[in-house]
């Protein structure tokens, strides 16, 4: 383990820690301590300094640790036969995963980063995360049918992740199309489903799931639309390994019923817990924008909105929104 | 061919810069090229009726067995046309440009999935039939490969 992640489990309990106490836990010089303290702080983790007293996070974390993440899903009697890596920092963890299935193809392969340099959102949008501090998650699954076919994947995951939150103790997420985690109107979760294979399949997908656990204010400037974080809705510090179990536990058993049913098996779920289900709403696809109401989704994950003249249309991609008075 | 499929291949020469489009599909060919002098699409083919569009003439000849093949690749899915794996980023292929059989050719998001679309011959890719960000229907041709 680097001296940065021992640091992180020296502060992780928010107290202060002086540099001469932490560099005596750890062999290491004080200056080397300083050092690390600096490559933290440049990551983003806000560590306070105070003459005399010490170092301290601004905020408490939990650091991702594999054998707890192992623990939890032995409970749940899930066996990771993909394995899990759980990186200190990486550009993006799906793509880590993409260019890992260059090799025999991995089924079920697990990847968390604490720190995510290149993290994506949709359509080269970053993706924010305070480091050690949310879930930044994805993982890899072979599927028989092609891309086309798949396309439903992406609305069932989301509908996986929302079941994982219930799980964590986390009620009143709504979904929003096609697979946006919001809590109270503010997005607590996202994902992105990258897919490579041939059209008729088979087809690899890696799925990659950013939860925010605590967003640090620096980071919250990045972000360009209404969130939230889960400590902001627990008042406590997130577990961050218990939950990365339950979201792995909740993805595999997803995937499973995906690969036999399809959407099928999720449509249901996912119009129930769609927030805009029946809604007027605006939906901007480039430079175009379309307005009407939410009449669901199809059997490929595609929403139909009506426009008022009683014209229906599909769409496969587009960002929505409520449509205002 | 299908009579779409000619509409959409005159449509999409006139939308693009290209002087001409050639497609072999079986025994089956069609070139579509655009007249120098007054920028009229004009329709060669082998055994299909032409088509008629917009500010377009047609006329129906043989391609003869000099016309150079090409391998059509075409949209496995609906969605929205990328050329780059990010804003910003180098486009896969460009005109021109060899590729080999399995090498990405573009992506095809849907619903926040990003498909990446590979190409299953190789060769030099000689048209790239849509614009980036451009919406795709399925069965869409997106590039030529020879």
């Amino acid at each position: 383990m680097s001296t940065r992640s021992e640091i992180v489990k020296l502060l992780k309990d928010g107290r202060f820690h002086s540099g001469t106490d932490m560099g005596r836990a750890l062999g290491i010089s004080r200056a080397a301590v300083c050092k690390g303290i600096k490559a933290l702080s440049d990551l983003g983790l806000e560590i306070h300094k105070v003459s005399g007293r010490g170092y301290r996070l601004a905020t408490p974390l939990q650091p991702l640790d594999k054998r707890r993440i192992l623990g939890h899903l032995s409970d749940k009697g899930v066996d990771l036969q993909g394995g899990l890596d759980i990186l200190e920092s990486v550009d993006s963890t799906s793509r880590y995963l993409l260019e890992k299935l260059n090799a025999p193809p991995i089924q079920n392969a697990v990847c968390l980063a604490e720190v995510q340099l290149q993290g994506r959102g949709r359509r080269g949008r970053s993706w924010a995360a305070t480091p050690y501090s949310n879930l930044m998650l994805s993982m890899a699954w072979r599927l028989q049918s092609g891309p086309a076919v798949v396309s439903g994947l992406s609305l069932a995951a989301g509908v996986a992740v929302a079941r994982a939150l219930d799980e964590y103790g986390v009620r009143e997420t709504a979904l929003k199309w096609p697979n946006d985690v919001l809590w109270k109107r503010r997005k607590l979760a996202g994902l992105l489903v990258d897919v490579t294979g041939e059209a008729a399949g088979p087809c690899f997908v890696v799925l990659g799931v950013g939860v925010n656990g605590y967003i640090s204010e620096a980071d919250a400037e990045c972000i360009d639309q209404p969130w939230v974080d889960l400590q902001s809705i627990t008042g406590e510090t997130v577990d961050r390994n218990h939950l990365a179990a339950i979201v792995i536990a909740h993805l595999i058993r997803m995937f499973e019923a995906f690969s036999k049913n399809g959407l099928a098996a999720f449509r249901e779920e996912w119009e129930r817990r769609h927030l805009y289900n029946g809604k007027r709403v605006r939906l901007i696809q480039g430079d175009t924008e379309f307005q009407g109401e939410v009449e669901g989704i199809d059997e490929t994950g595609a929403l139909h909105i009506r426009d008022d003249g009683g014209v229906k249309k599909v769409f496969h991609s587009g960002e929505i929104s409520m449509r205002p008075a | 061919m299908d009579i779409r499929k000619v509409k959409k291949l005159i449509e999409m020469l006139e939308e693009s810069s290209l002087a001409e489009i050639e497609i072999h599909e079986g025994e089956e060919s069609i070139r579509i090229s655009r007249t120098s002098s007054v920028g009229e699409t004009v329709v060669t083919k082998g055994t299909v009726a032409p088509a008629q569009s917009r500010g377009t003439t047609s006329e129906e000849r043989d391609t003869g067995a000099s016309a150079p093949p090409g391998h059509v690749v075409t949209s496995p899915m609906v969605g929205t046309f990328y050329r780059a794996p990010s804003p910003g980023a180098s486009p896969f292929v460009e005109v021109g440009v060899e590729v080999n059989v399995g090498d990405t050719l573009c992506i095809i998001e849907a619903m926040k999935m990003l498909n990446e679309i590979e190409a299953d011959k190789a060769g030099t890719v000689r048209a790239i039939l849509r614009e980036n960000g451009q919406p795709v229907e399925y069965g869409d041709p997106l590039f030529i490969i020879e």
